[in-house]
């Protein structure tokens, strides 16, 4: 509907007109930001009875405002950027509004804020801000459509190093400014602002320059996000908590992408993942020494890692086998049944895994003395025992990271892409296909089997209710949402996956709702998800008239795409 | 002996229920090729459709008498089922009819999540195990040392006269002629004027007519349902589809039968009640390695 009123109003201002109205519209933002957005203290956080200054949500329409400029700058995408960013400044508005009015009487139990007092709570301001949001909408949806053209300004090398600099610093910014954000009514705000944001961006061909700078300066993103990433536990003040939950992260992420391997570049849809993911986790716990255990050998940590890898991925070639001569639907219900046995077996085996027990009190990590569990100060700053885990799932996702991309640009990466694009066509070209999807199952085992073991002791005990269908599922949603056969979409996935239920308390009853439908909307309207791989985006949207849509991806793709099948 | 009679009706009664859940599966699988993953919360959704017709609408008056009970009990979770099934394909399936194969199962999977969490998050009291009730009073049945519950029998004469009718419908009216003729070929189905989508939502339409009978049937068994039955539920009767040969009707039945004497001879003689559904997956698991096209399925070409 909001795209069809757009429409109508396509190329129908003269650009006076237009001027005026999207420049009422942005002073009407600006000031309705300052001004206050509700009549009276009721708790309402972010201090938006108080003029002057942009509290609260108050803050995500002021900065969307800044795209009221493109109205008298010629820039290609600049309609379809502005619209996003107008849309966003209403969208964010209304729901603020709706936030101040009525509160935890919104349905669904949306927020936990208190609220109330109906519209007469809401003040001048927020009514300001929407009127100036619709406006800049009616400018912005008055300019002629946009031609598909990226941003692509050439820079100076050492300029560029900076922009990638710049670019990962903003990331890190934006994590933790997130992080800090606590009511629920202000991240959905921030969370609304950010995709806007994103979406603004991407329209104005911003992160197809980026995505290109980082590829053409590959080892320097490579250490600039490396240290970014080593950085981060810094910023925490010493606080456990988000290090501990990017820590459960870490292990998730690269359980997910060893998915990824399987179902992104292999194109086998496995149900069952989770069981090897449990495999090394059990393995993990069985050889560490656990306080309520039932094999009592403690071995080397690196021993076990390897091992539980090992184990974990001899089981996938082991259920590889039989399943992988099927197609890929029957492959889907197969690997789920194997799924539940491996839970089933788990629950019970008493004799090795103690039932529904599970193996518990397993102890911190120690190499060579060095108890992992320790708090320590470098440079003044002082790191919880949790950070120490960070640090060995940085090492974990940097190795599962690096045989990623290794596979993925080698013969056996092309060779899974032509048997997930066309199994017969590509059996015919000569490819093994029965070995080489083993291997990817096998290899996607081992990886999760390798972060099994790890997670065994970031979570100190292992049960079979925690490799269940539905964490299969949620990984499987990580690599779906982020971005089949990407790494950046695995963990932007995984990140989001933790970080937004954490976040949205009131709301974690309603997480796997949620989840479902993300799924169903996903693969509707997005089916390369949020980071998309150029290739795989191409296909998915060969012969749909928005083709190229909010990708910028290069002309010579589609036709790539259409060769490709 | 008398264990073994007995087994082998218990495993006839399940196995009623789970050939009326795959028939759904193998109808749609016979007309668009697509695992309709979420058919499993389709019958657990009528199961509770039809609890809130009991419980909410009819009043206490007349919860007594089977005789308007049932139909409208029955009633209650066709109409539920249906109607939630065909938005499904709707809005879920039919935008992606020309997509890659992977995408409407991953489709499935969400609406599959999505009907669990909608119910158990929305039916009063529904977080736990909800009771059902009985409908059909009176005591069990004795026939040589092996007991039959009333409501067992009436449901295996319900289900096998719904499959016979099923089966009837699709070999000898127009419109069955009209859905074989779709699932043999749906490009030239078309063009010999069959209004393909018409047949594909009718498809829907009666898996999941089937599907919700099979959720009252089995509420009334157990006397208890919960938001997890689907799932189970539905891998069983997917099971039971691919046993029989997926796409193949009298298959889908025969299945269900075969996998519920299976299920409940092994849980009685070979691995007990823990591992009762593991017999279910490692059939699943033999069938398709052993002979993919089912016992009494074709050998079906490779689609591209």
């Amino acid at each position: 509907m909001a795209t069809a009123v757009a429409d109508r109003l396509q190329a129908s201002f003269s650009q006076p007109v237009r001027l005026a109205v999207g420049g009422v519209g942005a002073v009407l933002v600006l000031s309705g930001c300052l001004l206050p957005w509700a009549t009276f203290f009721f708790g309402f956080p972010g201090k938006v009875t108080l003029a002057g200054f942009p509290g609260g949500s108050r803050l995500y329409p002021l900065l969307l405002a800044a795209v009221a400029p493109l109205l008298a700058v010629s820039v290609e995408g600049r309609r379809r950027a502005g619209l996003a960013a107008a849309w966003g400044i209403v969208g964010i508005t209304a729901f603020n509004i709706a936030a101040i009015g009525f509160g935890r009487s919104l349905p669904l139990g949306l927020l936990e804020e208190r609220g109330g007092g109906g519209l007469g709570a809401v003040a001048i301001g927020a009514w300001l801000t929407l009127a100036g949001g619709a406006l800049l909408v009616a400018a912005f949806a008055s300019l002629r459509a946009d031609d598909e053209r990226p941003f692509h300004p050439r820079l100076p090398a050492p300029l560029e190093l900076l922009a990638i600099a710049f670019s990962l610093g903003l990331i890190l910014f934006a994590v933790v400014i997130a992080l800090e954000v606590d009511e629920t009514s202000r991240f959905i705000s921030l969370v609304a602002f950010i995709t806007v944001a994103s979406m603004a961006l991407a329209r104005l061909g911003v992160f197809t320059y980026v995505t290109d700078l980082f590829d053409r300066h590959r080892t320097v993103t490579l250490a600039a996000a490396a240290v970014a990433a080593v950085v981060f536990p810094f910023t925490q003040g010493g606080n456990a908590y988000w290090i501990r939950v990017f820590a459960s992260i870490g292990v998730f992420a690269a359980a997910a992408i060893g998915l990824n391997v399987v179902v992104g570049l292999a194109g086998l849809l496995d149900l069952g993942y989770i069981a090897f993911f449990g495999v090394g986790a059990y393995v993990g716990a069985l050889f560490a020494g656990a306080a309520r255990t039932t094999v009592h050998v403690k071995l080397p940590f690196l021993v076990v890692v390897v091992m539980g890898a090992v184990i974990a991925g001899l089981f996938g070639v082991i259920i590889g086998a039989p399943t992988l001569r099927l197609r890929g639907d029957y492959l889907a219900i197969v690997t789920l049944g194997f799924g539940e046995i491996f839970r089933i077996l788990a629950f019970n085996f008493d004799w090795l895994t103690r039932g529904p027990n599970g193996i518990s009190g397993v102890p911190d990590l120690a190499i060579g003395g060095y108890n992992f569990g320790a708090t320590n100060e470098v440079l003044g700053f002082s790191l919880p025992g949790f950070a120490n885990y960070y640090f060995v799932e940085l090492i974990l996702l940097a190795v599962v990271i690096l045989a990623f991309t290794r596979l993925n640009d080698s013969r056996i990466g092309r060779a899974w892409i032509a048997i997930r694009e066309d199994e017969t066509a590509a059996a015919a070209m000569g490819i093994n296909t029965y070995r080489l999807k083993m291997l990817a199952f096998g290899i996607g085992a081992f990886m999760a089997g390798a972060a099994g073991t790890v997670n065994s002791h970031v979570t100190t005990q292992v049960s079979p209710d925690s490799y269940g269908f539905l964490e299969s599922i949620l990984l499987l949603a990580a690599v779906v949402l982020g971005g089949m056969g990407t790494i950046g979409g695995a963990l932007l996935g995984s990140a989001a996956l933790f970080i937004v239920p954490e976040k949205l308390r009131s709301f974690q009853d309603k997480r796997l709702l949620l989840f479902g439908i993300a799924l169903i909307v996903i693969i509707r309207f997005r089916p390369e998800g949020i980071v998309a791989n150029r290739r795989r985006q191409a296909e998915l949207h060969d012969g749909d008239p928005s083709s190229g849509d909010a990708s910028g991806a290069p002309p010579g793709a589609a036709v790539v795409g259409a060769v490709s099948r | 002996m008398q264990q073994f009679l007995q087994q082998l009706v218990n495993g006839v009664v399940l196995g009623a229920t789970y050939g009326l859940i795959a028939l759904g599966y193998t109808m749609v699988y016979g007309i668009i090729q697509l695992i309709n993953f979420a058919h499993g919360e389709i019958f657990m959704v009528g199961a509770f459709a039809g609890l809130a017709m009991y419980s909410y609408v009819l009043p206490e008056s007349m919860q007594g008498n089977p005789f308007i009970v049932l139909p409208l009990v029955v009633l209650a979770a066709v109409v539920v089922s249906v109607t939630v099934a065909l938005i499904v394909e709707r809005f879920g399936y039919r935008p992606l009819r020309r997509a890659p194969r992977l995408a409407p199962l991953i489709t499935a999977i969400g609406v599959s999540i999505f009907l669990q969490e909608l119910v158990r998050l929305f039916y009063p009291g529904a977080r736990s195990q909800v009771s059902f009730p009985r409908i059909i009073e009176g005591p069990n049945l004795e026939l040589g040392g092996v007991t039959i519950a009333r409501t067992s029998l009436f449901l295996l004469i319900v289900a096998l006269g719904l499959m016979v009718a099923l089966q009837t419908f699709i070999r000898t009216s127009r419109t069955g002629k009209a859905m074989r003729a779709t699932s043999q070929d749906p490009d030239t189905a078309r063009l010999m004027g069959i209004n393909t989508d018409r047949i594909i939502v009718l498809t829907f339409a009666l898996g999941a007519a089937l599907a919700a009978v099979a959720g009252v049937m089995q509420g009334m068994r157990f006397v208890s349902i919960d938001f997890r039955i689907g799932f189970l539920g539905g891998v069983k009767a997917f099971t039971a589809a691919v046993l029989g040969g997926i796409g193949n009707i009298t298959g889908a039945m025969l299945g269900g039968f075969v996998l519920g004497i299976v299920e409940a001879m092994t849980t009685q003689y070979l691995l007990g009640s823990a591992y009762k559904d593991v017999a279910a997956f490692v059939v699943l698991i033999a069938v398709l390695v052993f002979r993919p096209q089912g016992l009494l399925g074709e050998r079906v070409a490779v689609r591209a």
